[in-house]
C-alpha cells in the first residue's frame, strides 16, 4: 500500500464496500490519490468464507460487521423507535457484495421513466391507482445512458446470464461473458410451469460464475482469475468459500491497493464532511482506528456507504447558519426522503413424490419471469401500477427453512416433525420483488434519543407500506400460487405480505434541484466536489434488485469525475 | 468450542428440566430421535452462556412461568404431566392465554425457534449431535460442493461437518 501524505488526497471514499470498491479501482488506476474510510475490518478468509449457518443466518447480530452500527426503525411519525440490526449495510471491506445472492438484473428501459410511463400517460388512471401521497419523478437518465456501464460490470465481474432470453429486457451491445448456471430441480419446474401458463422464462443474469473467469481487454485484465461455482448452497448471507461470488473484496480492490494509489484505512469510520465555504466540501473527520478523531483533506469526497449512511451523513454535518443549516446538499429540503423497500413476498409448495433439494445452491441460480414487472401487463382496473419479478428460490439448510409450512402444519410437535423430515428435500419457494414507490412518510433521519457507541446519532427509518404497494403485494402473491400449482406441488401456500428488502432513496437523483439532491452524474446539485453512489439516488426503484444498477452508475460517476481534469491541477 | 464439554450452568437443575421437557414437546421423539437426545438443550445452555447471553432472565422467567402454569392448571410440575397436558400448557403460551405473563408468546415463539436451531444447527454449537438433526431430513451438512444437481433423486452423500472455530485445511 502507498504512503501518502497523511492527511490530504484528491479523493476520500467513504465506505469501501461493493461500490467503494469499484470506485477506487477507477479513480486510483487513473493515477489519482485516493483515500478510502471502512468502518469495518479487512475480513480474512475464515471470517467470511465458513459455511456457517449459525454464524451468517441465525446469529448475524453477533459479527462485528453488523452490531457496531444498527439502525433505529418504526412504522410512521409519533411511533417509538427500536434498534435494528441490519446486515445491509454490512460493516465490512467489501461490505454487502460479500454476501449477495448475485441477482445481476439490468432494470428495464421503462423503469427510469415512471413519471412518463405512468402518470403522464394516463396508466394509473386507467388501473384506477390511488397515488395520493407518492412523489414520483423521472430519472434524470436513460437506459441508453448507463448501458455501457452495465455492460462493464458484468465483464469485470463476470455474470452468468442468456443474452435475449428475456423478451422484456433493453437491448445489449454484448451478451453475457458466462453461460447460466446450472440449473437445478427448482428451476427445471419453474420453466415447464412458465413455458405451460404462456409466461417467458429466462435464466437470472447471476452475479456468480458458472465457468472459471478473468476479464480480458477491453475491460481490466488486471482483475484475477476466479473458480467457477461448487454449488455449495451456502450463498446467500454468507461469504464465498471459493471466491466464485462477484465481489470486490478479491477483484477490484487488490487491483486498486496494486496501483499504490489507494490509501486503504479500515475500522475508520467517518462521522462529518467538512466545508470551507458556503460552495464545497474540504475533507472528512473521521475516528482512526484506535478511535482518534482526525481529519483529511480531500478535493473530493464521494459517499458510498449505503442509503442510511448518507443520509446521516449530510445531516450530521450540517454547519450552525448559511447554506447548510439543514445539512449538506438539503436546500431542497429531500435529504432522507422518499426511501423504498421492496417488498418480498413468497409462493410456497410442497411436493409429496418429487425431490428437490434446495440446499443445492447457488440462490442466484434461477429461472425468472417478467411478465408481471413494471409495465409488462396490462394494469386496466387492476387499482395498482407496477409489479416485481418473479423467481425461483428457497436455498437454505436446515435450520433456516423451518418455517417453510403450509399453513394448516403446527409448527412444532409430533406433526411438525412428520412433515419436516419428510418435506424439507421436497419444498420450493418462489419469491416476488414487487416494486415500491416513493411516498412522503418513508424517510430516514437522526434519531433523537439512540446514539452509537461514538455518540453519534443513529440513522433512524420511519418506513411502512402505502396503499399501491399493498395492492401490488397481494396480486404478486397471487400470481406466484398460480405458477406454484402449474408445477405439480401437491400443497401450495403464500405470504402476501411484504417484508422490507434492499432500500433505496433518500439522495434522489433528478433534473430539479428544487425536488431533489444529485445530478445525473451522482453529484449534489449544491456542492459540486461532492458524490454519491449508491441505491440512495434512486428516484423509483424498479422491480428488481438494485446492484447491477448501482454499479453501472458508480463506473459512469468515476468516468464523470475523471473527466473533471482541471479539479486536479 | 472447549464449551461444549462443559455444560454452562446459567440454568440451574431444575430449569433445565423443565426446558428439557417443553424441548422434547416441540420435537418429540418418534421412532426416531427427539431435541432431547440429538443435544437441543446442550445447544441453547452453551448459547445462554455466549451469545445469546442477554436472553438468560428471560428464560429464567419464562421457565418459571410454564411452571407456575402447569400447577394451576394441573396442580402437578410441568416435567410430571401427560404429553397432552404438556402440550396444553404450550399452547396457552403459543396463544398467549397465560394471566400475568404478558411475554408468552414470545417466550414459546423464542423456546420453539432455539429448539430447532438446536436440532439443525452446525454440531460446533453443542446441538445436532452426530449430526442426526441433518440425517432426519435428508441433508447432507457443509459439504464443498456438489458435483451433481440431483435433481428428483436423493443425496446420498455421507453428511460432513465442517468446524469453523478451527482452522480449515485449504
Amino acid at each position: 500500500m502507498g504512503q501518502l501524505n497523511a492527511d490530504a488526497c484528491d479523493v476520500c471514499i467513504v465506505g469501501v464496500g461493493g461500490l467503494g470498491g469499484i470506485m477506487a479501482k477507477q479513480l486510483a488506476s487513473a493515477g489519482l490519490k485516493v483515500v478510502g474510510f471502512e468502518r469495518g475490518p479487512a475480513p480474512m478468509h475464515e471470517d467470511y468464507a465458513p459455511r456457517d449457518s449459525i454464524r451468517f443466518l441465525i446469529r448475524p447480530e453477533q459479527l462485528e460487521w453488523v452490531r457496531n452500527e444498527p439502525t433505529t426503525t418504526r412504522k410512521k411519525t409519533g411511533d417509538k423507535s427500536r434498534l435494528q440490526y441490519r446486515t445491509s449495510p454490512l460493516n465490512v471491506l467489501g461490505g454487502a457484495l460479500l454476501h449477495w445472492t448475485g441477482q445481476s438484473s439490468r432494470y428495464m428501459p421503462a423503469d427510469f421513466k415512471l413519471f412518463t410511463n405512468e402518470i403522464e400517460s394516463g396508466n394509473a388512471e386507467r388501473a384506477g391507482a390511488d397515488l395520493t401521497g407518492y412523489d414520483i419523478i423521472d430519472w434524470p437518465l436513460s437506459y441508453n445512458d448507463l448501458e455501457p456501464h452495465y455492460e462493464r460490470f458484468e465483464w469485470e465481474f463476470g455474470i452468468s446470464g442468456e443474452a435475449g432470453a428475456n423478451p422484456f429486457a433493453g437491448p445489449r451491445k454484448r451478451g453475457f461473458p458466462l453461460p447460466p448456471l446450472r440449473h437445478s430441480a427448482r428451476m427445471k419446474l419453474f420453466l415447464e410451469a412458465c413455458n405451460k401458463l404462456g409466461y417467458h422464462p429466462y435464466d437470472t443474469a447471476a452475479g456468480i460464475l458458472s465457468r472459471p473467469y478473468r476479464p480480458t481487454e477491453p475491460f481490466d485484465a488486471r482483475i484475477p482469475e476466479r473458480p467457477a461455482c461448487v454449488y455449495c448452497g451456502h450463498c446467500n448471507f454468507y461469504g464465498c468459500h471459493v471466491h466464485a461470488k462477484a465481489a470486490t473484496l478479491y477483484t477490484t480492490i487488490p487491483v486498486a491497493l496494486e496501483t499504490g494509489n489507494f490509501d486503504l484505512r479500515t475500522r475508520s469510520k467517518v462521522f462529518r464532511i467538512n466545508t470551507d465555504s458556503d460552495e464545497r466540501v474540504k475533507g472528512v473527520s473521521y475516528f482512526d482506528a484506535e478511535g482518534q478523531a482526525r481529519e483529511l483533506h480531500a478535493r473530493v469526497v464521494i459517499l458510498s456507504a449505503f442509503v442510511f449512511e448518507h443520509v446521516r451523513l449530510l445531516l450530521l454535518s450540517k454547519t450552525s447558519r448559511g447554506r447548510f443549516a439543514k445539512g449538506l446538499a438539503n436546500s431542497s429540503g429531500y435529504v432522507g426522503r422518499n426511501i423504498m423497500a421492496h417488498g418480498d413476498v413468497r409462493a410456497m409448495g410442497a411436493f409429496d413424490n418429487y425431490i428437490i433439494n434446495g440446499f443445492i445452491g447457488p440462490g442466484s441460480a434461477a429461472m425468472r419471469i417478467d411478465d408481471f414487472n413494471g409495465n409488462n401487463f396490462d394494469h386496466t382496473g387492476l387499482g395498482f401500477i407496477r409489479g416485481g419479478t418473479i423467481g425461483t428460490s428457497g436455498d437454505g439448510t436446515p435450520v433456516a427453512r423451518f418455517d417453510v409450512l403450509p399453513p394448516d402444519v403446527r409448527p412444532w410437535g409430533k406433526e411438525f416433525k412428520e412433515f419436516y423430515t419428510r418435506h424439507y428435500t421436497r419444498t420450493m419457494d418462489l419469491n416476488m420483488q414487487p416494486e415500491t414507490l416513493p411516498h412522503k412518510d418513508n424517510r430516514v433521519d437522526l434519531d433523537p434519543h439512540h446514539r452509537d457507541r461514538w455518540g453519534v446519532p443513529l440513522p433512524r427509518v420511519t418506513f411502512d407500506f402505502h396503499q399501491n404497494e399493498r395492492r401490488l403485494q397481494k396480486f404478486m402473491a397471487s400470481v406466484g400460487e398460480k405458477i406454484m400449482r402449474a408445477t405439480g406441488a401437491s400443497k401450495v401456500w403464500s405470504e402476501e405480505k411484504g417484508r422490507p428488502n434492499r432500500w433505496a432513496g433518500g439522495t434522489r437523483m433528478g433534473t430539479d434541484a428544487k425536488n431533489s439532491v444529485v445530478n445525473k452524474f451522482c453529484q449534489t446539485h449544491d456542492i459540486p466536489n461532492l458524490f454519491i453512489v449508491g441505491s440512495s439516488v434512486f428516484p423509483t426503484m424498479a422491480g428488481y434488485p438494485p446492484t447491477a444498477t448501482v454499479a453501472a452508475l458508480t463506473y459512469r460517476t468515476a468516468e464523470y469525475i475523471l473527466a473533471q481534469k482541471h479539479w486536479f491541477d | 468450542m472447549d464449551s461444549i464439554n462443559h455444560r454452562a450452568n446459567v440454568l440451574t437443575p431444575e430449569e433445565s428440566k423443565i426446558l428439557a421437557a417443553i424441548a422434547d414437546r416441540i420435537f418429540p421423539r418418534t421412532e426416531t430421535p427427539g431435541a432431547v437426545e440429538i443435544g437441543a438443550v446442550q445447544y441453547i445452555e452453551i448459547a445462554l452462556a455466549g451469545d445469546y447471553a442477554v436472553l438468560a432472565p428471560v428464560y429464567r422467567r419464562g421457565l418459571r412461568a410454564i411452571e407456575r402454569c402447569a400447577k394451576a392448571k394441573f396442580r402437578r410440575a410441568f416435567c410430571l404431566l401427560s404429553e397432552a397436558q404438556k402440550d396444553e400448557v404450550l399452547v396457552d403460551f403459543e396463544t398467549g392465554a397465560v394471566p400475568g405473563f404478558k411475554l408468552a408468546v414470545d417466550f414459546f415463539e423464542m423456546v420453539r425457534c432455539h429448539v430447532l436451531e438446536g436440532v439443525f444447527c452446525e454440531p460446533q454449537y453443542g446441538g445436532n449431535r452426530d449430526m442426526i438433526g441433518w440425517r432426519l431430513v435428508d441433508f447432507p451438512g457443509q459439504q464443498f460442493g456438489y458435483a451433481d444437481a440431483y435433481i428428483n433423486k436423493r443425496v446420498d452423500l455421507e453428511p460432513v461437518a465442517v468446524d469453523s472455530s478451527k482452522p480449515q485445511e485449504k
